[in-house]
């Protein structure tokens, strides 16, 4: 299709691509930064403030973010609550990814009743609502870092193995794999050597997708008091406290949704950015 | 294939894929069940005795080995038999039932929702992408795509409760309070589907058959209306059936934030307060549903789709 389009376009793809790359990158450097330094390390007044100080506005002299309920800044608590939002969703994408990314290989190189039964578990696993497993699977295990991430990450490998699957059938027919399989390379072989390489685009997409949806899918587990610990401050937690003070504290609810929605774009940007990218290079990213 | 087979092919895939699911559930279910800690003390409640405790297992066939528990609990799940709700005694899937006209109605408005606003935008920002002012629309959509649907459910009754006092967001108070809980919903759904139905309208006025017709002399409108747009929506059908499973998701979060009567916001009362049979039934009705809803969608694909129109049943 490119080849057809006046080289402006082209150059202006092309920009684009990177463009989004480079933003939402820059902004992910600097939350996980962020998180490293003062997330883990979070100042006293994440956990202790003054009732007398409940309820402050934002205000550039005294608390930036404002303050909550207890009199907590609420800048401390959304920094000390970007391990546990952002923690829990890399291991959760991580798990997924790792566990999705084999079987998906595994299906796309193996024909047979190998490939036929790791399709039907695929497809049955995401036509179910995530959700409604995770919250039931929560509630009887308990709330946490890792019984949560693990759970999501469970929930999701279907999708990333599904993702593989699509993208290595597509490889397996390339010249070059084939040439490798004629000239006697064994499967195993070609699959680390040719195909998993050729996939590294994808990967990298599906990751910032996946990161995302998992962001997401924590705050939603958490809002709903099925997620983290309910003393943690997620930022999930953070929100489901905003709603008993929307009409005191309005900051309340924006700060939390403010974290998660700038990490969910910054995220999207670099998945879309790849994507613009690989598209615009035919297969290499 | 015909498409009669083709019908029937997708729908016994269908079919085996909602029974793998529903066994799968309910053996996850079971065994999470037992993992967790004692039934039996689950159902006496917290202050119970150990003779209670006792009585309990021994009246829920709770004291027998778990192979035999399995397979008797499996029985009864075959015959839709999930027991009475532990918090009110009545037959859990009658409670589960009595909520489905709630999330459906939520559902199909949520749909309807999506659909007037992603198939206009879709297709204007698709006719011609390339234009400034739509490449910023593109820009706001992305953003918006980035905003959690439950996210936005909390800034619009933040906006229109808090600060406006226009609209009340608690409960099912006539068509009036459903506005908010079904463009909450939607938003879970309508920025991706704003961006396939732009995808493919653009792919679409790119093809030869569009060219064809504009050189036989067809308007701009004509062009988009009559052959790129049904072609994209085509697409944006499909999504609707993948993407079902994912708005249950999103009305399970929406009737908590609303209070909404239906059964994603008593599928997690149920689990807070670990009334299992509600909870199990809940999980089967929606089992039930995304398959279904998928299974028409299959069906409504194949009869749409003009490229099978020539096959002969």
């Amino acid at each position: 299709m490119t080849h057809m389009l006046p080289r402006l376009r082209v150059w202006t793809q092309r920009m684009t691509g990177d463009w989004m790359i480079w933003s939402g990158g820059i902004v992910l450097a600097i939350l996980a930064l962020l998180t490293i330094t003062l997330g883990l390390n979070p100042p006293a007044s994440a956990q202790t403030g003054s009732l007398l100080l409940r309820f402050q506005p934002p205000a550039p002299g005294g608390y930036l973010l404002g303050t909550d309920q207890l009199g907590r800044s609420m800048l401390a608590r959304v920094l000390a609550g970007a391990p546990w939002s952002l923690g829990i969703a890399l291991v959760a994408t991580t798990i997924a990814l790792a566990i999705g990314t084999p079987i998906g290989l595994i299906a796309a190189w193996v024909p047979g009743w190998p490939r036929r039964i790791i399709r039907m578990l695929v497809d049955t696993v995401i036509a179910f609502p995530s959700l409604v497993i995770a919250v039931t699977v929560i509630a009887l295990l308990g709330r946490g870092f890792w019984p949560l991430a693990m759970v999501l990450g469970l929930a999701t490998w279907p999708i990333a193995a599904r993702v593989v699957y699509a993208e290595a059938m597509g490889i397996m027919k390339r010249d070059y794999v084939r040439a490798a399989v004629l000239a006697g390379v064994s499967g195993p072989l070609v699959v680390l050597a040719h195909v998993l390489p050729a996939l590294r685009p994808t990967l990298m997409t599906m990751f910032a997708f996946t990161f995302a949806d998992m962001l997401i899918a924590e705050s939603a587990l958490s809002f709903l008091g099925l997620g983290v610990p309910l003393s943690a401050p997620s930022w999930g937690n953070m929100l489901s406290d905003s709603r008993e003070y929307m009409i005191n504290a309005p900051w309340m609810l924006f700060v939390p949704a403010g974290a998660i929605v700038l990490a969910v774009v910054a995220l999207n940007l670099v998945g879309d950015g790849v994507t613009a990218r690989v598209r615009r290079s035919g297969g290499r990213a | 294939m015909t498409r009669s087979r083709a019908i029937g092919a997708a729908l016994g895939r269908r079919g085996i894929e909602l029974l793998i699911l529903l066994f799968g559930i309910s053996t996850l279910l079971f065994f999470l069940l037992r993992l967790s800690g004692d039934p039996a003390a689950v159902l006496a409640g917290d202050e119970a005795d150990p003779e209670t405790v006792a009585l309990i297992a021994a009246r829920y066939g709770l004291d027998q080995p778990l192979g035999v528990q399995y397979l008797r609990y499996l029985g009864s799940v075959l015959t839709l038999d999930f027991g009475n709700s532990l918090r009110s005694q009545t037959d859990a899937l009658a409670l589960v039932m009595e909520r489905l006209g709630s999330t459906l109605l939520m559902a199909g408005l949520a749909l309807v929702v999506t659909a007037l606003v992603a198939v206009p935008l879709g297709a204007w920002i698709g006719a011609r992408p390339d234009a400034g002012s739509r490449h910023a629309v593109n820009g706001i959509v992305f953003v918006i795509q980035g905003i959690p649907g439950y996210i936005v459910g909390l800034l619009l009754i933040q906006l229109f409760v808090v600060e406006l006092r226009w609209l009340g967001s608690i409960g099912n108070a006539g068509p009036l309070s459903w506005i908010l809980p079904a463009v909450t919903l939607a938003s879970f759904l309508a920025p991706k589907m704003v961006r396939v139905i732009a995808a493919n309208t653009s792919e679409a006025m790119a093809e030869d058959y569009i060219r064809t017709a504009r050189a036989t002399g067809a308007s701009d409108w004509t062009l988009l209306l009559r052959h790129a747009l049904p072609n994209a929506l085509l697409g944006a059908t499909a999504l609707i059936g993948t993407q079902f499973a994912f708005l249950m998701s999103g009305s399970l979060i929406t009737e908590v934030i609303f209070a909404w009567p239906g059964f994603g916001a008593l599928l997690i009362a149920s689990v807070e307060r670990l009334d299992f049979p509600v909870v199990q039934a809940a999980v089967f009705v929606i089992a039930i549903l995304v398959s279904l809803v998928n299974a028409v969608t299959d069906v409504a694909f194949s009869l749409i789709d003009p490229r099978l129109k020539g096959a002969t049943a």
